[in-house]
């Protein structure tokens, strides 16, 4: 089936098999692999995109369901090879280690500080539960969130 | 990788129901076709191969099925393609039906929750389905339509058992209706789970009380999520603690025991009882 999907701003269209899910597409068709496959079944976050202004988790929406939406990925973060505001964050605070959940880290922290500038710790834990993180115990991603928001005594 | 399939999405009802009857899975009548709402369960058990579906029949495009209403006399109608997020965002719930925004930020994760449908929880049956409870205690009603015609039901005659439902082939569910007598209800909400996040309740209890009735219901205890009787509002916590284990039957499974079970929903009760 014929879609049409605008990646990041730019604009793609593909002939794309039923059964494949947009994570495969972004990955493989687009040729972005910043997004990962953790779980593939809606559990651990690493294939998290943002599609018409939500975040989902890519690996379980098909290609097909996508058709004529607006995708983000991790690669649309940084602008002109500058890396943004959270993104330089996740750096300075040590947020990342293997970096496998930073894409999808990323993403939610993104979504959540548009709708909610100044999230409370809590807040920002409610905002991550659906992205696992087996490396850094999830403390310095919070720091570095709250630093990104404004939020962090210095 | 997903087993192959065909997708079809219908931008009207009358397109999609007859996909629906040219597609039962009987024997010689078209495909075996499954209605795809935000996929979180579907797509899920056919990446494990537990769901052998060979046509899905995308309902995302009908735009009637996204009606999100309330009326005063009327109460909420909640449509097909309703998802966890719009629900938890919408002011006429928020003010009269909180219990159902309390159920709905129990359930997954954000991602999920922008992407998984309340009718899409309720037709997966899951004795474990979170929507069931604050559903069952609000009084909603299912309403069911196919080709032929259309039906309503209650939802507590709706659960057949575990993953099975009321439905025919055919059919699909539109819409739940909330009647406006529990709206502006009393309310408490308790599920007991490992994480918060990701996991299914082990066991949960929801109560709404208004006026001189009292309601109870109780997911993750049976094969289907089950309803109290109707309660009197001055009714104590040991009588409801009585009738509940008369209509419940936890069993042991790898995510806690039966007698967990139980004593977990007893407190519940008592703590919910306390505070409304
Ligand atoms: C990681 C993870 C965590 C989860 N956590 C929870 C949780 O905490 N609590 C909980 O209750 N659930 C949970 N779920 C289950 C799931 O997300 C919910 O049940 C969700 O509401 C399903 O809705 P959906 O729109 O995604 O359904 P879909 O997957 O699209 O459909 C589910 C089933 O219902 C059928 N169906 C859908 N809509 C209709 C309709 N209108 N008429 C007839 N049949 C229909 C489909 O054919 C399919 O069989 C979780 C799932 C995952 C993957
Ligand atoms: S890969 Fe999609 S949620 Fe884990
Ligand atoms: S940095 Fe390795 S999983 Fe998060």
């Amino acid at each position: 089936m014929k879609i049409n999907v605008k990646v990041n701003g730019k604009k793609y269209e593909r002939d794309v098999r039923e059964n494949m899910t947009l994570l495969r597409f972004i990955r493989e068709e687009i040729g972005l692999t910043g997004t990962k496959e953790g779980c593939g079944v809606g559990e651990c976050g690493a294939c998290t995109v943002i599609l018409n202004g939500k975040t989902v988790n890519s690996c379980i929406v098909l290609a097909v369901e996508a058709d004529g939406a607006v995708i983000e990925t991790i690669e649309g973060e940084a602008k002109n090879g500058k890396m943004s505001k959270l993104q330089n964050s996740f750096h300075e605070h040590h947020a990342v280690q293997c970096g496998f959940c930073t894409p999808g880290m990323v993403l939610s922290a993104k979504t959540l500080l548009k709708e909610n500038p100044k999230p409370s710790e809590h807040e920002i834990k409610e905002a991550l539960e659906g992205n696992f993180c087996r490396c850094t115990g999830y403390q310095q991603i919070i720091e570095a969130i709250q630093d990104a928001s404004g939020q962090m005594k210095k | 990788m997903l087993k192959e399939f065909s997708y079809l999405a219908p931008k009207n009802k009358t397109q999609l129901l007859k996909l629906l009857a040219e597609h039962t899975g009987k024997p010689g009548v078209g495909k075996t076709a499954k209605i795809l709402a935000g996929g979180t369960d579907i797509l899920v058990n056919i990446r494990n191969g537990f769901d052998k579906t060979d046509l899905l029949i995308d309902i995302k495009k009908i735009g009637e099925y996204s009606k999100l209403d309330f009326n005063k006399t009327k109460g909420l109608l909640i449509g097909a393609n309703v998802t966890y997020i719009q629900l938890i965002n919408n002011k006429n719930v928020k003010k009269h039906y909180p219990v159902l925004i309390e159920t709905a930020g129990k359930v997954g994760s954000p991602q999920l929750r922008n992407r998984g449908t309340i009718i899409g929880n309720i037709c997966t049956a899951s004795p474990a389905a979170d929507m069931s409870r604050s559903l069952l205690c609000l009084g909603a009603e299912v309403n069911i339509v196919s080709i032929k015609g259309s039906r309503s039901m209650k939802l507590k005659d709706f659960f057949k058992g575990v993953k099975k439902t009321a439905l025919k082939a055919g059919e699909i569910v539109e819409s739940i209706t909330i009647p406006i007598d529990m709206a502006d209800a009393k309310y408490g909400d308790e599920k007991l789970k490992r994480i918060k996040g990701h996991d299914l309740a082990q066991a949960a209890v929801s109560i709404v009380k208004k006026d001189k009735v009292l309601r109870v219901a109780i997911s993750s205890c049976a094969i289907v999520p089950v309803l109290l009787k109707d309660f009197k509002s001055n009714v104590s916590s040991a009588t409801v603690c009585k009738e509940a284990l008369k209509s419940i039957s936890p069993i042991d499974d790898i995510r806690a025991s039966k007698d967990y079970r139980i004593h977990m929903v007893k407190t519940y009760i008592k703590r919910i009882m306390d505070k409304i």
